[in-house]
């Protein structure tokens, strides 16, 4: 079994905010309003954020695009008291919405900010996939469901999948991570697809041989909140 | 209703019994027979742990297809995959956009403008119908619901057609972001019709950047290449204040090919962006240097006068293709661009103009850049040609990293007979001389929305005030500023309904041809703008031919591409593939076509370049104002697009606005505190904005993003934000006429 992760290099990265896009896009995550937006209510399985020091003329702004940091030891497991979030085998961190109660425990249990209350009824003309099936298979914990297609449901805690339903599909088709289809879209999550500058890989960690192995192998790189302990699987390439 | 209210415990009535009695005991039995039945139920519901993926997939689906076109959401027009699904219950959806392998200019890659496309097609504030005005005043306050009345196409054509004029001259053509097939199409309607009044929106930025390149090579498709078909990359860029990863065209070249020079060559491209403004390139770059604003031209020469005073220049590409250098550096020797006196004007230290102007010269290919912010002044057309010059002294002219000179796709031929209209239209400032004197009194707009990107542009402003004034005819998908100008509004459909051609725009060298091809049906009543074209064509008197196609008017749209694209690629071929690449560029043939045939420096305007106005010389108006283009300003005019909306400033986290960008210092000597409402005021009069106080801006200047401010782009635009061309006021660019952005002074205080 694989252990999925994704590395992304700093250095390349230059803020465009394409991956947010393509994962609003793909996993059809609501759109927000000024409204939402003031009060942090808005949805995103996928943000840019940046962040600033030092003073003028010596500023240092990085940014760092966030999706789900998949962390080997994902605190958000650990409170959920209703075991909707779970982890994988493949090591992706899972939200089942049938199961979620809505507490939200997760959402202050996760360092990064990786998760989501869906605080709306989705509006019928938002963009919907109905391509998507509404219950995917993912083995017995989940059996009855955590899609959120074609609609999603009001009041639980969402996040982002590493879009395991791209993963997935591929390998029950045979075809290898990562490698280019003709006539498909890549056999990749949507943001690592999506980005212009090539900046985001992912790939199987426990592969010596995968892109993203022996990326971290050439390179220096950082987990974020590393004390934490938290031993995400979403690495970054410092500049 | 009633029922439930008389259930209610205060109710009066007592309760009446309906005669059923029932033990504890017995209800207890029921209800426990009832749940064993419910869980065998549900688990023979329960779906199959081992049920195939597939089969469950192709539930929801029925048929998909992935159609290659091409975006228009910016000018860089990328070869984009459309994800089309049908499904199983008859519902025909486009629910991803995807980068088009076949494309090697930006190598398949495209930038997050274009997954905005599905909110560009599904954009709920489109026009379903023409609509002609019956009354209300334009502009400000405008309502398309009642101001217009619904009309048949037949109807609008007869009403534009009374009202064209018929001295071909008082016609004004404007010209906003369309498809290289229809602006083909556009430019051959104006001269059938016989007016030379085209107004081009691209040049409102672009013009004084281009004519200063064009001062020095005689051509107007140079571009910076920044990485070779056989991987020759640049080794150094000077941005001046080119944001080259947010705003610069093309972008998702430069966006990928930002990746592959940092990181993709064994040598990592060094980057140094010289701007007032800390903006994504600079935090990106290798090294910010903040510098006044409008002072790049001066700093160019400086850098011009180390590397000359070093002998550091290509005397190869001098000798042999440069004319009027011997006088150019003799100007540029002189002590008045010495990098001590320049770097009292730029406020950059001598030592950092030396250090840089040697790394530049040193490694090579070499490229300077030039971005809006260095050529929107009085002076920007100046400005441009001294930092393009700077290309040529480092020899990165026409070669492998360096400048080269676009190809086009070998087009079938158009009619060409009738007037000169060059394919950037005219002036800026002529168009605005021909209204003011109203030699003008109607226009066609083609996807324009001038009113927001024009200098005051402010309700009762000159802008507003002349267009008021106009007969005007809006041709485009959905509500916008131009169309609550309008008298007749015809609806285009947008770039995923039409068929067309793109070519690609300066950047590679090689000439690359993109097909433009309906993913659905157009919605509603609206019309391909060619066909339009083509109907307007049929009740208009023309002087000369329009089309080369003879055709049905449905037919027209498909038929124009076809023929047009007929000499280098199959229509099937281009269907699916949907790309055409043309051979690869040849180096070093310097075709330049000035009037002596070479590279010519040229040195009587040097001067003017030192003259620059600095913040904080004029006491009523202490500040500079600064416009910038965040990446997520779709190009198109409009901005009704939520998933634009919410991240649209990444710098500051924020979106459905834009902020009054302004240094803590600065800022703190005004009383400004972070988030508070302020004003900024010109003496063309004032907006209203929220302070972000950051330390990213050279002191003495205040940053606002563009493409906010819409008053009726629909419910995702309006009234977000503030449009800081409103308090922007109209000087020229000396030599092309373009609206010189960035020379209004501004003071800002607390609303």
């Amino acid at each position: 079994m694989a252990r999925w992760g994704m590395v992304i290099d700093l250095d390349k990265c230059v803020g465009c905010q394409a991956c947010s896009l393509a994962c609003k896009a793909e996993n059809n995550v609501p759109h927000g309003s000024p409204y939402e937006q003031k009060r942090h209510q808005d949805m995103y399985w996928h943000k840019v954020i940046a962040a600033t020091e030092g003073e003028y003329p010596a500023v240092n702004t990085q940014i760092i695009p966030m999706p789900c940091m998949h962390c080997e030891h994902p605190p958000c497991v650990t409170v959920c008291p209703a075991k909707a979030t779970f982890k994988r085998e493949d090591g992706i961190v899972m939200q089942n919405f049938r199961r979620c109660i809505g507490c939200r425990y997760c959402m202050v249990a996760c360092p990064y900010g990786a998760r989501n209350f869906n605080f709306k009824t989705q509006e019928s003309e938002e963009y919907q996939r109905p391509d998507l099936p509404p219950d995917l298979d993912l083995g017995f914990a989940s059996h009855i469901g955590p899609w959120p297609y074609p609609h999603r449901t009001r009041g639980v805690v969402e996040k982002c999948t590493y879009c395991f339903h791209r993963i997935d599909q591929a390998l029950e088709r045979g075809w290898e991570i990562g490698s280019k289809i003709d006539g498909e879209d890549g056999v990749l999550p949507a943001c690592v697809e999506a980005c212009p500058t090539e900046a985001r890989y992912f790939g199987d960690l426990d592969d010596p041989d995968s892109a993203v192995s022996r990326l971290l192998a050439s390179r220096t790189y950082m987990e974020l909140r590393e004390e934490m302990g938290t031993d995400p699987q979403t690495r970054y390439l410092p500049r | 209703m009633s029922q439930a209210a008389t259930d209610k415990p205060d109710s009066p009535e007592p309760k009446r019994s309906n005669g059923f009695r029932i033990s504890r005991r017995a209800f207890l039995g029921v209800s426990a027979a009832a749940a064993a039945v419910l869980t065998v139920v549900l688990a023979l519901r329960r779906p199959k742990l081992a049920e195939p993926v597939e089969t469950q997939t192709t539930k929801a689906v029925d048929t998909q297809q992935l159609i290659p076109t091409s975006c228009l959401n910016c000018p860089t027009r990328c070869a984009i995959r459309v994800r089309k699904v049908q499904t199983t219950a008859g519902e025909t959806k486009v629910v991803r956009i995807f980068g088009n392998p076949n494309s090697t200019y930006s190598e398949g890659k495209c930038c997050s403008r274009s997954h905005v496309g599905l909110q560009v097609l599904y954009n709920p504030d489109r026009f379903q119908t023409p609509l002609i005005r019956t009354s209300g005043t334009k502009g400000r306050g405008v309502n398309f619901e009642t101001d217009f009345e619904v009309a048949s196409w037949e109807d609008a054509m007869t009403a534009i057609a009374g009202r064209l004029p018929t001295a071909p001259g008082r016609l004004l053509i404007l010209e906003g972001l369309n498809t290289t097939s229809n602006e083909d199409l556009i430019r051959q309607f104006a001269l059938a019709y016989g007016t030379p009044n085209l107004f081009v929106e691209d040049g409102l930025e672009t013009d004084a950047d281009r004519e200063g390149k064009m001062l020095a090579d005689g051509r107007s498709n140079s571009w910076y290449e920044l990485q070779a078909e056989d991987e020759t990359s640049t080794k150094y860029i000077l941005a001046f204040s080119a944001g080259i990863v947010e705003s610069e065209r093309p972008l998702a070249r430069n966006l990928h090919l930002w990746g592959e020079l940092r990181r993709g060559t064994p040598n990592r491209t060094k980057v140094v962006s010289f701007d007032p403004r800390y903006s994504v390139t600079a935090c990106r770059a290798d090294e910010w240097v903040p510098i006044n604003p409008g002072t790049e031209g001066a700093l160019a020469m400086a850098i011009a006068h180390v590397i000359l005073s070093e002998g550091l220049y290509d005397s190869d590409f001098i000798n042999n293709y440069a004319d009027g250098f011997n006088k150019y550096r003799t100007v540029a020797m002189t002590q008045r661009f010495s990098p001590e006196s320049v770097s009292e004007i730029a406020g950059v230290s001598a030592d950092a103009i030396v250090r840089i102007a040697r790394e530049f010269a040193q490694s090579k290919p070499a490229i300077a850049w030039s971005g809006e912010a260095a050529t929107s002044w009085p002076y920007g057309t100046f400005a441009s040609h001294a930092i393009y010059c700077l290309n040529a002294l480092v020899g990165s002219i026409d070669v492998p990293g360096g400048i080269v000179y676009q190809q086009y796709p070998p087009y079938a031929v158009m009619p060409t007979e009738g007037l000169p209209i060059t394919e950037t239209g005219i002036s800026f400032q002529k168009m605005a001389e021909l209204l003011r004197d109203r030699g003008i009194n109607t226009a066609i707009g083609f996807n324009s929305n001038l009113i927001m990107s024009v200098p005051e542009s402010k309700e009762g402003g000159k802008w507003d005030e002349t267009l008021k004034n106009l007969f005007y005819v809006h041709i485009g998908p959905a509500k916008s500023e131009m169309a609550a100008y309008a008298d007749v509004i015809l609806p285009a459909c947008t770039y995923l309904e039409d068929w067309g051609y793109e070519s690609a725009i300066p950047g590679s060298g090689y000439a690359e041809a993109r097909i433009k091809q309906p993913v659905v049906e157009p919605r509603d009543e609206s019309r391909p703008t060619a066909r339009i074209l083509f109907d307007l064509t049929s009740v208009t008197p023309l002087a000369g031919p329009f089309s080369p196609v003879p055709s049905t008017p449905e037919e027209f749209p498909l038929a124009f591409a076809q023929y047009r694209t007929s000499p280098f690629i199959g229509w099937v071929d281009f269907q699916s593939v949907g790309v055409w690449k043309g051979s690869s560029y040849s180096y070093r043939s310097y075709a330049f076509g000035t009037t002596s045939g070479k590279f010519e420096f040229h040195s009587d305007h040097l001067e003017r370049l030192l003259n620059v106005r600095l913040p904080g010389e004029d006491t009523v108006y202490p500040l500079e104002l600064a416009i910038y283009r965040p990446v997520l300003e779709i190009r198109s005019g409009s901005q009704n697009f939520p998933w634009a909306q919410e991240m649209y400033l990444v710098m500051h986290g924020r979106g459905w606005k834009n902020l009054v960008e302004i240094n803590r210092e600065t800022a703190h000597e005004y009383g400004i505190g972070e988030g508070d409402e302020v004003i900024v005021e010109s003496v063309f009069g004032e907006i209203e904005g929220e302070a972000r106080v950051l330390e990213g801006m050279r002191p003495g200047v205040v940053a606002i993003a563009t493409g906010q401010g819409h008053f009726a782009s629909g419910r995702f635009a309006d009234g977000m934000g503030a449009n800081p061309n409103d308090v922007i006021g109209t000087e020229y660019d000396e030599e092309s006429g373009q609206p010189s952005f960035f020379a209004t002074r501004v003071k800002v205080r607390k609303a």
